[in-house]
């Protein structure tokens, strides 16, 4: 018996740009092939199936080892040129520099207005940029910034002793409980997954509240609007509106029948007498009159806000439009959101319709809204992204066949694997 | 035999807990654990040397509560609360003077040795700029500090333009880098820095540059020492173990599953979290450094029901990524079942642990 989905269990291996290399424990004899840039880490397969006690694999596997070592015994040193130091404020357990040089701090920290400000509205206030827990804790690691316990009397140069790796993990993270206990473990992996493969990150309004109320960019465009252009579009409004309403047939249903005689050719009108069920239609969604907290259930709401690499819009002071919203997931401690949960996250996004003139399968697929979870479990995150479709919005029988070859966009229905997730 | 030396450690060693995850930050201690107990965990924290990749990751290295859990039962390792001596420690003047002037100076000692390495490296490097420059005979492509002393103020003017130079330099950078000398410098730079490496002279430093370096600056000439982030906060720090390891209150919560991990790890697997293949451990052979995983692992109670779409989907997968699925239980009561090899050889601490690999036949 051939199963219908056999051809999904890969046969041959994946295809190249399937593997994600992060995924498996690689050889860190490699590691210097990646700071290399035309030298590429080889894909899978260079590991040995069983240990067979020869002595070139226990060689190979020492080498392995020892690369390793070395990797991680990498000292982080602070030229001269460039040094960065910042002072830890525990109180508010963030840190804050002065002036603050480098290409990184055009995308990370703050300078507070006066009330805000942990140390005062002094007349310093304009050059001390403040970092958030998980934006020091990422810059120690990446080497870029030498941190300072608090200054002591006692200290020769009124300077702390510099902060360890492990001090600042110990403090941003660990000490974060006594705080407000907004900076889990599972959303610092998420942060420095996503910087070091080159996003700008930051905090969404949701972090630690529900968030805002949401406005009216999370609901679809009042229908008025679409009349200004002109008549060209006028009409093509007219079509999609009607297609989606039944509207004056549902008159025609009070008969016993719901295809009159006479309707014989006509596909289309047929299937729409048929269509009696109602469906939901996210783009009949409305703005609230009265302005509501979101709902959201405290382990699913928008964490981060993400935009591009090499995003050219970004400016700290005016974010603009982020090119993702993420809700970090812990996968140990929550179970899969309701329905209730799911729908109270997806009213706190923005309305982002796909292309009007797209692909039907590809329209399903990207939804009217959506929104991506990072679900991560001992430091290993998986992405997923929710879409909210519009299925009773696409009409199967006013599609057009286009013969030949039609069919092939259609191959991965069921919405698809949105997000390239890391698990498989 | 090629066995790396790994330095011994002393043992118990301290494994460091917090917002309830157990950590370990000493390179050698991770090596050790990795070579002596066949424990790998997992490097959760950047490679200052490379990062801008999520391929290698570096210290700190997490280990799943039942990898903490087996070490303490063995008396290896001892659990320390870390954000309590860190606060202690620094903020509490918990460290004597004495333990503060000790750190303060390795620190010096570290960031002078350094200094002394990247200044013999700069000069390396600006020789073989040079000879390139000369070769080239464009001698606008000179940075501009290799001429002038550098200020504060004229670092601060220049900070756009030199910005703009930093493309001009690469692609002298990438040429240096194909006598494969560079690549060792590149990772004991910041990449930031490293764009304006060529530029960086062996010329002491203007003192008010940075204030660190002016204030421990030693008498006698030489280059100023480097500041320094250590990886581990012990030493100074210093963790004494509990006067009884074996007291079961301190010992890591795990989950029910934790006999079948316990079982496996005597049987001389490597066990790692298995989320990315929807189980609840991955066993290798071997080191996974050097080894495919075998076994896709699921722990269960000996009484426990479960849907036999269970079996159904977990040999499936199993047998899709070309690995067995393998479910394991503690034989509840008596001490029967030693033929089928269940009871793990050494520590007598398995228990009664038998374990069955399932098949997808896919007839």
């Amino acid at each position: 018996m051939a199963d219908a989905d056999e051809h999904v269990i890969p046969r041959s291996g994946p295809l190249p740009e399937d593997i994600d290399l992060s995924e498996e424990t690689q050889d860190f004899r490699f590691l210097a092939a990646i700071s290399n840039e035309d030298a590429k880490i080889p894909k899978r397969g260079e590991k040995d199936f069983e240990p067979h006690a020869t002595a070139l694999q226990s060689n190979t596997l020492a080498a392995s080892r020892q690369a390793m070592h070395n990797a991680l015994s990498f000292q982080r040193v602070h030229q001269p040129k460039g040094y960065t130091t910042a002072t830890y404020h525990p109180e508010s357990n963030m840190a804050y520099a002065y002036n603050p040089k480098g290409p990184l701090f055009a995308r990370m920290g703050q300078v507070l207005p006066g009330k805000d400000d942990p140390l005062g509205d002094d007349e310093l206030r304009g050059n001390r940029l403040w970092l958030l827990p998980e934006e020091v804790l990422y810059l120690v690691e990446r080497g870029t910034l030498d941190v300072r316990w608090p200054a002591d009397d006692e200290d020769e140069d009124d300077r702390g002793l510099p902060m360890s790796v492990q001090g600042a993990y110990a403090m941003f993270i660990g000490d974060e409980e006594s705080h407000n206990h907004a900076l889990t473990f599972e959303r610092y992996s998420v942060y420095s997954g996503l910087k070091r493969m080159g996003y700008t990150v930051q905090r969404a309004p949701s972090w630690d509240t529900p968030g805002p109320p949401s406005g009216s960019e999370c609901y679809p465009p009042l229908p008025q609007r679409t009349w200004q252009p002109g008549l060209f579009n006028i009409g093509h409004w007219w079509k999609t509106w009607f297609a989606g309403i039944p509207g004056d047939l549902a008159k025609e249903h009070s008969s016993d029948q719901l295809v009159q005689p006479g309707l014989y050719r006509s596909y289309a009108d047929i299937y729409r007498r048929l269509a009696l069920i109602d469906y939901y239609d996210p783009m009949a969604r409305h703005l609230p009159s009265e302005a509501e907290t979101p709902s959201t259930d405290a382990g699913f709401r928008v964490t981060y806000h993400i935009w591009k690499p090499g995003s050219q819009t970004f400016k700290k002071s005016a974010p603009g439009i982020p090119d993702f919203r993420i809700a970090v997931v812990d996968g140990r401690a929550t179970s899969v959101p309701t329905l209730e949960q799911l729908g109270a996250l997806m009213d706190t996004v923005p309305y982002a319709p796909p292309k009007e003139d797209g692909q039907l399968y590809q329209k399903v697929r990207h939804g009217y809204k959506n929104v991506i979870l990072a679900i991560v479990d001992q430091g290993v995150v998986s992405y997923l992204r929710i879409g909210d479709a519009g299925f009773g919005r696409e009409k199967l029988y006013e599609r057009k066949v286009r013969g030949f070859g039609g069919k092939r966009g259609g191959g991965r229905g069921g919405g698809g694997r949105g997000g390239r997730g890391r698990g498989r | 035999m090629a066995i790396p030396d790994t330095a011994a450690v002393p043992e118990p060693f301290p494994i460091f807990k917090l917002a309830h995850r157990f950590l370990l930050y000493d390179t050698t201690t991770i090596t050790y654990i990795r070579a002596k107990y066949n424990i790998a965990g997992v490097l959760i924290g950047g490679l200052p040397q490379a990062p801008q990749q999520n391929v290698f990751l570096g210290v700190p290295l997490e280990l799943m509560p039942e990898e903490a859990r087996l070490l303490c039962e063995k008396g290896v390792a001892y659990v320390v609360d870390d954000a309590k001596a860190h606060k202690q420690g620094f903020m509490g003047r918990g460290l004597g003077d004495e333990e503060r002037r000790a750190f303060q100076a390795s620190l010096r000692k570290q960031g002078l040795a350094a200094a002394g390495q990247a200044e013999k490296k700069t000069e390396d490097r600006k020789k073989a700029a040079l000879k390139k420059k000369v070769e080239s005979d464009d001698w606008n492509d000179i940075p501009e500090d290799m001429l002038r002393p550098t200020s504060r103020a004229s670092n601060k003017r220049k900070g756009k333009g030199a910005k703009s130079k930093e493309e001009e330099e690469t692609p002298v950078e990438t040429n240096g880098e194909s006598d494969g000398k560079v690549t060792a410098d590149r990772s004991q730079q910041d990449d930031e820095d490293l764009l304006f490496a060529p530029a960086t002279n062996g010329v002491p430093l203007n003192p008010t540059l940075s204030r660190a370096a002016s204030n421990t600056s030693i008498a006698g000439g030489g280059p100023e020492p480097f500041a320094v982030t250590p990886t581990t906060s012990y030493p100074p720090l210093a963790a004494t173990p509990p006067p009884s390891t074996f007291s079961s209150t301190e010992l890591p919560d795990v989950p029910p599953s934790y006999p079948l991990y316990k079982h496996m790890h005597a049987k001389d697997y490597f066990l790692a979290p298995g989320l990315r293949f929807g189980c609840q451990y991955m066993a290798y052979p071997g080191d996974p450094l050097r080894f495919h995983s075998h076994f896709l692992c699921n722990g269960m109670d000996w009484d426990q029901e479960f849907d036999l779409l269970d079996l159904v989907g977990g040999g499936r997968l199993g047998t899709g990524v070309k690995k067995g699925f393998l479910i394991g239980g503690e034989v509840k009561g008596g001490s029967g079942d030693q033929d089928v090899g269940a009871t793990s050889a050494g520590e007598g601490g398995g228990g009664n642990v038998r374990t069955f690999c399932i098949e997808w036949g896919g007839m």
